[in-house]
This record gives structure tokens, C-alpha cells and sequence, in this order.
């Protein structure tokens, strides 16, 4: 039934010093659709392509908000995410309450680091096997954070987790000294172009797919988390189209007008 | 006495009756601090243009005798937040130690999402009020001074109550009835920030503490100040009330020695 | 490995016939693969020192700190699995507050290593959980001053019955490694991690018990050892990160803070000219190329 003795639970290391559990639940991740973000000096940006059941079913959320400051976006076990989501909610709502700031994001990031890494040292637990972008401004900025099973948690430039997220991830190194320069629309553009990139022949980004969540600071000035879907994306998803017949016109990748 | 162990050292029943048990009742309510201990007097804060100013004498008492005269009533907060603390010394010494723990996480994280004062008053506030509803405060009345969020100078108070109050120039104690009447006239309601200078404010508060020392005994004349502005806190922690005139004690009859 | 399908490897806590702990010994394994971290004990001051190996490009350049601050006198730098390390740096965080709450002063590191070592042994104990998957270096200088107690508001008597001892002095530089087991010993210079064995090597070389080298040096011999060290792993980008801290006169004034970028950057560029120099079988290489190596 196991590929070895070494991969029942979390609390046995191989003799490769690996945790198989851990490993695993890392695969969860890549099962779940893909979600892409990205963050400039000014905003933090996160894409994310939404699944349904069946032809009559609704979307399953991608984008969550935490709090006017921040969002996650997911990939993988939905309920796992759910349960840290709420976990931050809880968090960032007693920060505001005890001390009357927005709770900072690397503060966040480490405690549900901390508590998944809980999961792969103590028997009876199983790893989150769920993977999130955690986006969001602080005083310091705007920052992207990747959520990993293992508890494993690194502040990115860009990232993209999920299924066929290799491909958005080419798409963000190639451009990745683009964003700096980025305006909010252009950063959400390249988000989107990313997140295209992971589509198969017959798949297309549509205003029921998709989903766009942006924060940021504007001229000194906090910028609340705002979020897109459904009609709302059609006009993002018409500049897209857009970019890309212009680039294809000039028989370029690059999209930047 | 007779050969009962638990008889030695009693006064003997037959003598003085038996022992009322009823003196040695351990139920009932429980009680926690109904009055404060060793105290500090006074905090006087003001905001000027850029910053924010704030001094305390150097005093702790203990009921009407002046016990240490060295005490630092001001205490810092990072390098952009103090809080000046009137009222019980030893629950100023634990909210102290709270600060310390608060600063030694701040910096945990990476420059940048410091606390700031008005992060901090709002914190300290709940930290009152939580224990006043245990019925078990913390016996202060404090000042935070510094900067809120949008950079703009801060100055608030806190009480055992977790009662909070904002102004322009505050002071605690004996303070709230002697001084702000002084910066009140200094600094009418309504005038700008801008036009208060930091030295105005220093001032300001020299001549409040020199009337406090004149008036509250339970004051002295050596006390700290300090400046937040921008730039960081410069405080100074040994300083002595300078220019006295007690002329006026003179003129003051009805109390004392005096016969006349 | 004898220890495989034997089955004593496959629970914590169960001893082999012939008395070994295998699943530590695995997790020793998970430290052997970790980027390479040092400690350098100094006359004035402690030095850590890790090699972070860049395993995308996405990730945020110089944003992931790998060595922690405790208290504010103690850094920790750990080689394994990061996630353990964090909780590893989170319970050093509790010791050391509790510490405060007790004694009203900041913990010695002696003391927190101590209460670290008893920590990771206790997750050697029991089936119920696995041995941290991290070799961590715990590095700090304990006040030779005279520190306030936390809360003093006075400064007391100056002479007399309660009063201070003239030219007292205690503390001083501490540097600590604990292991997957629990074990933990004091050092001059600690490595762990890939690069361990060349880094032991260079480490030996400095003569570190004469207690001759200063804290600035260290420092450059740390970032010379991490890049020595990284000839192992050649293929692979990485970042070199640095921390130290100073006794109260000392550049840190006993705090445990980054190397300042100035000096890192001196420290780094000198590493990196070493290297040249060592390798006579390459070309001399332009700065460009060897920041893109």
C-alpha cells in the first residue's frame, strides 16, 4: 500500500533525513488550480484561475480576503485554507483591536508558518495540504509572501503554486525586472499574462474563471485590498486581449505599449 | 497548658475563653490593590510643532514622606514613543517590564512596522481597562507622547480606569488642576500647532513644574524631560529646577507655624 | 545502512540492539543537507554566518532572514530543515522572555543553550513526535556591565551595604551548537551543515582558543569560510548573510544586530578576490562574472 516504510505519518524521517508526509502534502498543492502574484514598489498583486465541479456548479473562491490590508490566494485542499484563513482573520482583526494597526504581513506569515510546521513534528497531525500567496502592505510596503505545507514561508518577488504553475513562473522570471517599473494596471497585466500561460489548447480566461485581487500604496497613501471577479474582470480581460493581439502583431512576447 | 501539641503557644482557654475562629475568616471577597502604595506625582506633556514634549519630577513617595528622589518617571519606547507614568511606582516597574517584552518583539521583525505611540496608548489603555474590570488596576494615570500613524506628533492619557483623554498639552495628578490652567494660557485653545516652538514647550513645562514643586507637596525639584521630535527622544533624566523665588509663600496665611 | 529494514528505524525513541536512535540519526541527515551555517567566538564579540542557497529566482533578493535574534543579545543561525528552525528560534524566544519574567534580566547564553539542548532532547523521548531536523548555532555576549533590572527606576546606593561592587566584572562572548540529540557543546568555532567539514577545517585554521582574532575579522573570515565552504555546491547561487554582536563598548554595544552593509560588503568582496586567488586551474574572472556564478 506505501511506497515504503517511511511515509505513514509525518512524525518518521527516512534515512535521507526526508519527510515523505511533508512531501506529499506538497503535492496536494500542485493539484489545485493555479494562482499567481506578484508585487512592485507599489502594489501587491495576486491572479488566480477558478475551478468548478460540473458545467452547473459555481467557481470555487481563489482569492480571500483578510482584511482590508491583505488577501491570500489558494491552491490546493479549499477546507485547509479555510481554517487559516480564519485563523488570520482572527489574527489581524486582534491586532487592529489591541493595538490599532493593520497587523504586519511577515508577522501574519510566520504564525501560520509556525502552526503548519506543528503538523509535520507531532503524530496524530497531518500536514496543511493547502498552499497560499499571501499578499498584502504594511508599513513597510508591499510584500508577497509563498505559504508552504512543510511551514516553510519566503517572501517573493512573484510567484505562482498549482497545477502547471511551472509555466507562469517562466512567464514572471522572464519579466520579473519589468514589474519595478510597473504601474497597478500594467503589474495586473503581467499577472494575468502569467496566469494564461498555464492554460491548456482549450482553456481560455473568462469573466467566470477568473480572478483578480489588488492592494497597495498610492502616493503615500494605503490603498484597501480590492477584488475582481465576474463582470468586473471583463474589462482587465479586454485590455489582455488587447496586449496580446498588439504583441502578436508586432511578433513579440512583449506586451508593454 | 496542657500536653496537646496543638495547645502550645495559645493563650490557655481557661483563662481567656476560647479562640474566636471567626477573626481568622479566609472566605469572602477577594481583594487585590484598593490603594496605591509609593506613588508619583504629576506628568505634564505638550505638542509643539514637530514633536512633542514631556516631563515628571523625580519624586516617589510614600504616602506623605518623600522615599527615593531619584526615580525616572519617563520611560522610553523604541526610539520614537515615551510614556511618562504618574501614580503607583511598583505597577509603573511592571508596565516597564511589559514595555521591555513589547520592544524586545517589536524588533523580532524587520524595521519598519515599529509600534508608534498611538499604537502603543491605544494597547496600554486596553491593558488598564482589562484590569480595572478584574477589579485588580494598575494604579497609574500615563502620558504617551510621540507619533501616530501619519507622522503627525501624538499625546494622549490613560488612566487606571482605562479611561482615555486627548489633548494639545495634558498633565496627570496634582497637574491636571495646577498646570493645565498655566498651558491654557500659554497655548489658547485653538492656536496652531505651528506656532508652538519647541522651545516654547520646553518653557512651558519648566514653568509648570516650578509652580507644581511651589504648590504640591508631594513634588521636588529635580525632575526629568524629553523631546520627541523626528529626529529621536532626547531626554534628560537629572535636571533641577532652577530660578525659585518663594517670595509669595510669604503672603500665604491660615496653616502651620504661624501665629499671626 | 544497516539500519534500514531492520525496523527500529522506523519509530523515535526506540533504541537499536545496539543502543543508536536511528530516526536521529536521520534527522542529523536532514542538517547535513542544509545550506552551511558558522559561528566564530571572537576576543570582543561572537560572528554567525550562513549560506543561503537561492532555490528560485523569484524569491525576494536579501528579504529572508535566516538568522533570529533572541532577547537581545542572543542570534540564532540553524542548517536543516527552516521551518524547525523557526520553532527552534520561537521556543528560544519563550525561554528567554520567561527568563525576564523570572529574573528581571536578560538570560545568559550558557543558560539558553542549556534550556534549548533539554528542549530538542525532550523530541528524542517520545513516538509521538520527531527530533528537529536542524543543527543550530546560538551565539550571543552576555553583559560584562552592570545591566539595570528590568523596571529599576533608581539607581540605589551608591556605596555600603546594597551597594555596587567597584570593577566587578562578568560576561563575555558565548557561542553554543545543539544537535538533532539534544547534545550540545560550547566552541570557539562552530560549523554545520553541507559545507561543515571544509568549513571545520578553516575554522581549525584560525586558532580561535589563542583568542587572538577580533570581532572584525571575524567577520571577514566568516564570509571567506561560507564561500570557501560553497566550492561544494558550486552549481547552485546563494546568498551570504551575516550577523554579530559586540560587547556594550563594542560596535553593537551588546546588541545582536546585521554586520553593517559597509563592512559586509568589504568583508564579501575580500571573499570573493580569495577565491580567485585560490583557484589557479580558472581564469581570472572579472567582478561581473563571479557575482553571476
Amino acid at each position: 500500500m506505501f511506497r515504503n516504510n517511511y511515509d505513514n505519518d509525518a512524525v518518521t524521517f527516512s534515512p535521507q533525513g526526508r519527510i515523505f508526509q511533508v512531501e506529499y502534502a506538497q503535492e496536494a498543492v500542485k493539484q489545485g488550480s493555479v494562482v499567481v502574484g506578484l508585487v512592485n514598489k507599489t502594489h501587491a498583486v495576486l491572479v488566480g484561475l477558478k475551478r468548478n465541479a460540473e458545467e452547473l456548479s459555481s467557481y470555487q473562491k481563489k482569492i480571500i480576503e483578510i482584511d482590508s490590508h491583505m488577501a491570500i490566494a489558494i491552491a490546493g485542499l479549499a477546507s485547509d485554507a479555510r481554517v487559516l484563513s480564519n485563523f488570520m482573520k482572527q489574527q489581524s482583526l486582534g491586532s487592529k483591536m489591541t493595538y490599532g494597526r493593520p497587523i504586519p504581513l511577515d508577522r501574519i506569515v510566520s504564525q501560520i508558518g509556525d502552526r503548519a510546521q506543528t503538523n509535520t513534528q507531532h503524530y496524530g497531525k497531518r500536514p496543511y495540504g493547502v498552499g497560499l500567496l499571501v499578499a498584502g502592505v504594511d508599513e513597510a510596503g508591499p510584500h508577497l509572501f509563498e505559504f508552504q505545507p512543510s511551514g516553510l514561508t519566503q517572501e517573493m518577488a512573484a510567484c505562482a503554486i498549482g497545477a502547471r504553475s511551472q509555466m507562469a513562473r517562466t512567464y514572471l522570471e522572464r519579466n520579473l525586472d519589468k514589474f519595478d517599473g510597473c504601474s497597478r494596471d500594467e503589474l495586473i497585466q503581467h499577472g494575468l499574462s502569467a496566469l494564461k500561460e498555464t492554460l491548456s489548447q482549450d482553456k481560455e480566461l473568462t469573466v467566470d474563471n477568473t480572478s483578480v485581487g489588488v492592494v497597495g500604496v498610492t502616493n503615500g497613501k494605503k490603498e484597501s485590498f480590492k477584488l475582481y471577479e465576474g463582470q468586473d474582470t471583463a474589462a482587465l480581460l479586454e485590455v489582455l486581449e488587447q496586449r496580446e493581439s498588439a504583441g502578436a502583431e508586432a511578433e513579440s512576447m512583449e506586451v508593454d505599449s | 497548658m496542657n500536653h496537646f501539641p496543638e495547645a502550645w503557644g495559645r493563650p490557655r482557654n481557661d483563662v481567656y475563653g476560647a479562640y474566636d475562629h471567626s477573626y481568622l475568616q479566609t472566605t469572602g471577597p477577594k481583594a487585590h490593590t484598593s490603594s496605591p502604595a509609593v506613588t508619583g506625582t504629576s506628568v505634564v506633556g505638550v505638542k509643539f510643532n514637530g514633536g512633542v514634549a514631556i516631563a515628571t519630577d523625580n519624586l516617589a513617595s510614600y504616602g506623605s514622606l518623600a522615599r527615593f528622589s531619584d526615580v525616572k518617571r519617563l520611560r522610553t519606547f523604541g526610539d520614537k514613543a515615551i510614556v511618562g507614568f504618574g501614580g503607583d511606582v511598583s505597577d509603573m516597574q511592571y508596565l516597564d517590564r511589559l514595555l521591555a517584552s513589547m520592544d524586545i518583539n517589536e524588533n523580532y521583525s524587520p524595521r519598519g512596522n515599529m509600534l508608534n505611540a498611538k499604537n502603543l496608548h491605544t494597547y496600554l489603555a486596553k491593558v488598564f481597562y482589562k484590569r480595572r474590570s478584574e477589579f485588580n488596576p494598575l494604579w497609574n494615570h500615563v502620558l504617551v507622547a510621540g507619533f501616530d500613524g501619519e507622522g503627525e506628533p501624538f499625546l494622549s492619557s490613560a488612566d487606571l480606569l482605562g479611561t482615555t483623554f486627548s489633548a494639545p498639552h495634558l498633565a496627570t495628578g496634582f497637574g491636571a488642576h495646577l498646570a493645565v490652567p498655566i498651558l491654557r494660557r500659554k497655548f489658547p485653545e485653538g492656536m496652531p500647532l505651528e506656532e508652538i516652538s519647541q522651545e516654547d514647550a520646553v518653557q512651558a513645562l519648566k514653568d509648570c513644574l516650578k509652580v507644581l514643586f511651589y504648590r504640591d507637596a508631594r513634588s521636588i525639584d529635580k525632575y526629568s524631560i524629553a523631546v520627541v521630535t523626528k529626529d529621536g527622544i532626547d531626554l534628560k533624566e537629572d535636571e533641577q529646577i532652577q530660578g525659585q523665588s518663594w517670595a509669595f509663600a510669604e503672603r500665604i496665611k491660615g496653616y502651620g507655624a504661624q501665629t499671626v | 545502512m544497516t539500519s534500514i529494514g531492520t525496523g527500529y528505524d522506523l519509530s523515535n525513541s526506540v533504541f537499536s540492539p545496539d543502543g543508536r536512535n536511528f530516526q536521529v540519526e536521520y534527522a542529523v541527515k536532514a542538517v547535513e543537507n542544509g545550506g552551511t551555517a558558522i559561528g566564530i567566538r571572537c576576543k570582543d564579540g561572537v560572528v554567525l554566518a550562513v549560506e543561503k542557497i537561492v532555490t528560485s529566482k523569484l524569491l525576494k533578493a536579501g528579504a529572508n532572514k535566516r538568522i533570529a535574534s533572541v532577547d537581545r543579545h542572543v542570534g540564532i543561525v540553524s542548517a536543516g530543515l527552516v521551518p524547525d528552525g523557526r520553532h527552534f528560534v520561537s521556543r528560544a524566544r519563550d525561554e528567554a522572555s520567561s527568563w525576564r519574567s523570572t529574573y528581571k534580566g536578560p538570560i545568559p547564553t550558557s543558560a539558553l543553550a542549556n534550556r534549548l539542548g533539554g528542549y530538542v532532547q525532550a523530541y528524542t523521548l517520545y513516538s509521538s513526535v520527531r527530533p528537529f531536523g536542524i543543527t543550530a548555532i546560538v551565539g550571543g555576549w552576555d553583559s560584562e556591565a552592570e545591566l539595570p533590572v528590568d523596571g529599576q527606576v533608581g539607581t540605589g546606593p551608591k556605596s555600603g551595604s546594597g551597594g555596587k561592587v567597584e570593577g566587578a566584572k562578568a560576561g563575555g562572548p558565548g557561542l553554543y551548537m545543539i544537535e538533532p540529540s539534544g547534545l550540545y557543546w560550547g566552541y570557539y568555532g562552530a560549523a554545520t551543515g553541507k559545507g561543515r567539514q571544509t568549513a571545520k577545517a578553516e575554522l581549525e585554521k584560525l586558532d580561535l582558543s589563542a583568542g587572538n582574532l577580533s570581532l572584525v575579522d571575524g567577520v571577514k573570515e566568516a564570509a571567506r569560510i561560507i564561500y570557501v565552504a560553497h566550492e561544494d555546491s558550486k552549481d547552485k547561487d546563494f546568498e551570504l548573510e551575516m550577523t554579530w554582536i559586540s560587547s556594550v563598548d563594542g560596535p553593537t554595544k551588546g546588541r545582536h544586530e546585521e554586520v553593517p552593509k559597509e563592512l559586509f560588503d568589504e568583508a564579501e568582496k575580500a571573499a570573493k578576490q580569495s577565491m580567485v586567488g585560490d583557484d589557479e586551474e580558472e581564469e581570472e574572472k572579472t567582478q561581473g562574472e563571479q557575482m553571476e556564478e
